[in-house]
This record gives C-alpha cells, sequence and structure tokens, in this order.
C-alpha cells in the first residue's frame, strides 16, 4: 500500500474511532456530571435546611406533628423530616423509590441524621431522576454535533496537507524510480520540496543514478576504445597467417599449427567484433526508424538458418498470426536479437529435436514472441546470469557467449524485455515482450 | 592489373601487397592521402583499396576527390571503424565495396573478383571445373547441360573454394565468407562440413568430385 494511502486511512479510522469513543462515554459522563451536581445540590439544600432549623427551631417545622414533609407541586424534588430511632451515622445518597402521594418516583436522596434537643431526627431530600436527567438527552446530542463537525473539519484538513505533504514523495518515485529503463538518457531535475528527508532522499537518488551513469558512460568508452584499438592488430595477424598459410614448402606439422593459431585469432576476432557491436548499441549508433511485420522477419531468420535446422534434424514450427506492425525498431538489430535466439535453440537442441516460434498479443497491452525449444535447457543457477557477458555456465565448461549479451543489449535499447523458463534437461523458452506503444494493429492483409 | 594500397599501417600493407602479389596484381602502396593522392595522378589503376583511417585526411574526402582523378577504378574501402554510417556514406560515394577490418585476404580477393565480375559483365564468368562448368553470374553449376541444384550456401561455398583452388581452406574461413558477421566459429564449422558432404552428395550423382579435397586437420580445398 502506498504511503499516502496509509496515512489517509490511518487518519480516517483514527477519527472514527475517537467518535465512537466518544459516542460510548458520553452519556456516561453526562450521567457522573449530573449526578455529582446532584449530590452537590442536595448537600447544598441540607445545609439550608439545618440552617433554617437553627434558626426557626425545629417545631416550627414539626408544628406539633411528629414529622415534616413538604414537596413542589410536580413532586420533583421534596423534603421531609422525621424523628429516628437509630445511631449517628455519615449522610448517604441513594436512588430510591418513594411514594409521595400515590405517584411511585424514583428520586436521588440525601439521608441525614442528626440530634437536635436530646432526639435524634431523619432528613431526607431527594430530586426526581427525571429532573435530573431532562438534560441530558439534548446536552448529548449538542455535543456530538459539534464533535462530528469539528471530526469532519479536521479529517478534511488532514488529508489535503497530508497530499500536500506528500506530493514532492510522490514526485521522486514516479520521475526517478517508475519506469526507469537503463541507461538514462535524460537529465535528473530535482524535485522542488522543502521538507529535508525528501530533498536528502531525491539527491541521493540523482547522485547514486549520476554515478551509474558515469560508470556505464565509462565502462561503454573503454568497451569501444579497447575494441577499436585490437581491430588492427588483429587484422595484420590474421593477414600474415594467412600469407603464412600459402608457403607450399611448409610441413604438414607446420600448417597444422598455424591452423591453431588462426582459429584462436578468429576467436578473438569474434569477441572484439562482438563487444564492438555492442558498445555501438549503447552509443546509439543505430535509428530505430523501421517497422516490420513479425510474421516475415521471423520467416527470414528461420530461412537464413534453414540450413542448420536440416542439418540437425530439427522439427521447427511458426505460430505466428497477429496482424500487426512494430515500428520504432532498428530492422537490422531486431533481426540480429531474433537471430541469435533461433540460433541458442538450433544449437542447445538435441538431434531431431523441436522448436516452436508462437506469438501472443495482449490488447492495448503488449506483443509477445515466443521461441521454445526442446533442448538441453539452462540449469536454474544459471538462469540469472545468461545475459552477462563471458558468464561461464556451470555445466562441461561451456560458455553462453556473446550472443545473449547481444540480445539483452539489442532489447534493452528497444525497451523490450526478455523472460526466460526453462527446465534443465528439457528445454527453454524466451519471451519477446514488445511494449505496446511499438504495435500498431494493421487493419490491412 | 594495378591496384593501390592506401593504408597508413605499414605491415598490414605489406601483407596485403603480398597476397595480392600472388595472384598476379601489380601493387602501389601509399601511406598518407597525400602519398596516394600524388600516386593517382600519375598513375591509373584498376582497384584502389583505401583503408578511412588515414593520419593526414579524411579518409572519406580522399575517396571523393579520388573519384574525380580516377574514375574508372574500383574502389573497396577497408576500416576498423566499422561505423555503418562511414558505409553508407562510402558507398554513396561510388565505393564498389566495403570491408570492416579484420578481414580476410581471401575474402578481399572475393570481393575484387566479383567487383570485376559486375564490371565485365557475364562473359567471362563461367569457370570449368572437373566435368563441371560453374556460372558464377548465374550462380548455377552445370554438368553438360544439366543444371545441379545447389543451396545458396553451397553454391557460395564451391564457388568461394573455386576462387581459391589449390589452396587449404579452413573451416573458419570458409564460415566467416558463407556467414559473414554471423558466424560463430566453432559452431559453425560442423555446417561447413554438412554443406560440404551435400555439394559432394548433389555432384557425384553426375560425375567425379574428385578435385574436392578433404585436407584432415585443416579444412577443404579445390584442386585442378
Amino acid at each position: 500500500m502506498k504511503l499516502h494511502s496509509k496515512l489517509t486511512l490511518y487518519t480516517t479510522l483514527s477519527k472514527i474511532a475517537i467518535v465512537i469513543l466518544f459516542i460510548w462515554l458520553l452519556p456516561r459522563l453526562v450521567n457522573d456530571v449530573a449526578s455529582q451536581y446532584t449530590n452537590y445540590y442536595l448537600r447544598e439544600q441540607k445545609k439550608k435546611v439545618l440552617d433554617n432549623i437553627q434558626k426557626k427551631g425545629i417545631d416550627y417545622y414539626l408544628g406539633g406533628d411528629s414529622s415534616y414533609g413538604s414537596y413542589t407541586m410536580l413532586k420533583e424534588e421534596y423534603i421531609s423530616l422525621e424523628p429516628a430511632n437509630m445511631e449517628l451515622h455519615t449522610d448517604t445518597i441513594e436512588t430510591s423509590r418513594r411514594i409521595v402521594e400515590n405517584d411511585t418516583l424514583t428520586y436521588r436522596l440525601l439521608n441525614h441524621v442528626f440530634e437536635y434537643g436530646n432526639k435524634k431526627y431523619m432528613l431526607e431530600i431527594g430530586k426526581t431522576i427525571t429532573a435530573i436527567d431532562q438534560y441530558n438527552g439534548p446536552l448529548q446530542r449538542v455535543a456530538l454535533y459539534v464533535l462530528i463537525a469539528l471530526i469532519a473539519f479536521t479529517l478534511v484538513i488532514d488529508l489535503i496537507f497530508t497530499r500536500l505533504l506528500l506530493r514532492p514523495l510522490g514526485l521522486i518515485i514516479r520521475t526517478k524510480l517508475v519506469n526507469r529503463k537503463f541507461p538514462f538518457k535524460e537529465d535528473l531535475v530535482p524535485v522542488k520540496t522543502s521538507t529535508t528527508d525528501f530533498k536528502y532522499l531525491d539527491n541521493s537518488l540523482i547522485g547514486l543514478m549520476n554515478k551509474i551513469k558515469e560508470a556505464f558512460e565509462k565502462e561503454r568508452e573503454f568497451t569501444s576504445n579497447a575494441s577499436h584499438e585490437m581491430m588492427t592488430p588483429i587484422s595484420i595477424l590474421q593477414n600474415k597467417l594467412e600469407n603464412l598459410m600459402m608457403d607450399n614448402e611448409m610441413s604438414e606439422a607446420s600448417q597444422e599449427k598455424i591452423i591453431g593459431m588462426m582459429n584462436t585469432l578468429n576467436r578473438l576476432k569474434k569477441i572484439v567484433r562482438s563487444l564492438l557491436f555492442i558498445s555501438r548499441i549503447e552509443n546509439d549508433q543505430f535509428v530505430k526508424t523501421d517497422h516490420i511485420k513479425p510474421r516475415l522477419l521471423v520467416e527470414e531468420v528461420v530461412k537464413e538458418l534453414e540450413d542448420r535446422v536440416e542439418a540437425r534434424g530439427i522439427d521447427i514450427r511458426l505460430d505466428i498470426y497477429a496482424e500487426l506492425t512494430l515500428h520504432g525498431i532498428n530492422r537490422d538489430l531486431i533481426f540480429q536479437l531474433i537471430y541469435n535466439l533461433v540460433n541458442n535453440a538450433i544449437r542447445y537442441n538435441k538431434e531431431g529435436g523441436k522448436i516452436l516460434i508462437s506469438d501472443q498479443l495482449i490488447q492495448e497491452k503488449s506483443y509477445t514472441i515466443i521461441i521454445e525449444d526442446t533442448g538441453t535447457g539452462i540449469p536454474q543457477n544459471d538462469l540469472v546470469n545468461i545475459f552477462d557477458r563471458f558468464k561461464k555456465s556451470k555445466i562441461a565448461g561451456e560458455g553462453y557467449g556473446l550472443g545473449l549479451s547481444i540480445v539483452k543489449t539489442i532489447a534493452q535499447y528497444h525497451g523490450i524485455s526478455i523472460d526466460v523458463r526453462s527446465v534443465y534437461g528439457k528445454g527453454s523458452a524466451f519471451n519477446i515482450i514488445f511494449p505496446a506503444d511499438m504495435v500498431s494493429i494493421s487493419a490491412t492483409s | 592489373m594495378k591496384v593501390l594500397i592506401v593504408e597508413d599501417e605499414k605491415t598490414m600493407a605489406l601483407e596485403m601487397e603480398a597476397f595480392l602479389k600472388k595472384s598476379s596484381y601489380l601493387c602501389d602502396l601509399a601511406y598518407t592521402a597525400k602519398q596516394a593522392g600524388k600516386m593517382m595522378e600519375d598513375n591509373s589503376y584498376s582497384f584502389i583499396l583505401l583503408d578511412l583511417g588515414l593520419p593526414d585526411r579524411d579518409g572519406l574526402e580522399v575517396l571523393r576527390e579520388a573519384k574525380k582523378n580516377c574514375p574508372d577504378a574500383s574502389y573497396i574501402i577497408l576500416t576498423a571503424r566499422g561505423d555503418l554510417e562511414d558505409r553508407i556514406k562510402g558507398l554513396d560515394l561510388g565505393a564498389d565495396d566495403y570491408l570492416p577490418k579484420p578481414f580476410s585476404l581471401l575474402e578481399l580477393q572475393s570481393r575484387m573478383q566479383a567487383i570485376l565480375r559486375r564490371k565485365s559483365g557475364l562473359n567471362d564468368s563461367k569457370v570449368p571445373l572437373g566435368d563441371f562448368i560453374v556460372d558464377l553470374s548465374r550462380r548455377s553449376v552445370f554438368f553438360e547441360d544439366q543444371e545441379i541444384e545447389l543451396s545458396r550456401r553451397e553454391f557460395d561455398l564451391l564457388s568461394y573454394m573455386l576462387l581459391h583452388k589449390n589452396r587449404p581452406l579452413t573451416r573458419s574461413q570458409l564460415g566467416d565468407h558463407v556467414w559473414g558477421d554471423f558466424s560463430e566459429s566453432d559452431y559453425d564449422s560442423n555446417f561447413i562440413d554438412v554443406h560440404i558432404k551435400n555439394i559432394r552428395k548433389k555432384m557425384t550423382a553426375f560425375g567425379s568430385v574428385e578435385w574436392l579435397q578433404t585436407i584432415r586437420g585443416i579444412g577443404y580445398k579445390i584442386k585442378i
């Protein structure tokens, strides 16, 4: 998940959690406050009553009766005073029912026992729960609305701010990392941001990419120069050996030795030539303005290799049907790419083996040419580096040579990807995946 | 036939001269563009072999000027640069062929022969080979009046060996000629054997192919 999505999710969820917590807490809180306040209110009432009794004497209230009771019209509050035959104890406050004039009502009650003139009296002050709770509902509702409004407001602000804050990161990812194909051609522009972390990240990335680019350039230059410089001496050696070969007086043994030298020199020549070819591609010396019909090109490659296919008794099948044109490519290079892969499919096949060349068009996405063989296959360990220059296979000391390096270089130059699947001992399949922007579906033919 | 070799690498020029002399070409050597210009003024040549990497002037410029002085000569460009652009420019300027270094002297001679054939018309392109006639221009082989069907590669091999007759050719020399840039030395050699086998098989049906000899440990040669 992207950082921005995570932050958005986190902010939203945390706010929702706060609202839920608040909804759960609010009634309890309000009730608690109401009951605290009621207790306080009852105690205040008690003080006033006791003050009055001090001032006016208890008889003023009792008026000869043994007990006294008073309540408001709607029975929301009442006070009762009666003699008590019990020990003095601290005040109690409890919720309890009382019958007042045939109405059973629930009250919050303060119970107070006191001595007056050697007699003990019990004072009870009550307030109905209904009266206590009458503001709870509206109060809670208003509080909730205000809260939700505030939460919604802060949520919007948070999301906008997160978005603004993370924009440079997104920009760094989009411009520096996503779809970056090596070698990097265009210049790297620093992303504008006031966040130092992003600035640091961006600068480090630019630094790293420039370093890679520089190393690559150096290697490219070296390969190019070294190969060029080697061509002339190789040329001279080859011609000298050729002239030597024509010497009729030479013994058979010497002639054989010269052949050995020529073969070795030939190998050197091929390597240098391949390296030079690779460096030429990397130096952008090929224009990519051709367009081809894949079927025609593959047919041409197969024709070129016909004699080898025949000599090895290989059954080769072409299942290329897509009617389309690939454009923005260099024809010779793509020819070479397919040639090398088909050549390998023949070379590493078993006698009388099979090769299937098929294609696959995923609409609007990509076009793939698949070259499958029933050859020796490639061991899993080797799969990762078959495209590397001069990588030797661990089996039988046989190298894959530069053929696949050339394939890789051509593919990279065109933005084509190559996928390899292989089962050792059973065969390999190479997928050449052309990007969608190279493919145009032709209506004609 | 006179050949001017314009090549700044002395050893290389001398090797080319030694080789071409044996095929009875007369050679002049020029190591700089200046020398070459002077020689072109004083002599006329059938072939001018021109290295593009000369120390004193750009090879392509030399070519442009030479075409004016010696319009009848055939030009083969030799270069270690091997840039595609050079090749296209060179051919545009009227060069007849282009050989990237390192090249085989056998290949050079083969290209020169091909140019000669092209320029002289179709007349003298029929070469006898034992009981057979090889028509190099039409790329076909006849036994009396019957044409023998050879594949493109088989014909390439046969004509190359015929051109360099009586000289042992190694498998990689033959491979280089047949597959050019695509050739992969060791692996291709096997296919040379397959092709030779096919040539023998197809031609033996008509007449003797004793002239096509296998030379153990080396390769093949046509002996006539």
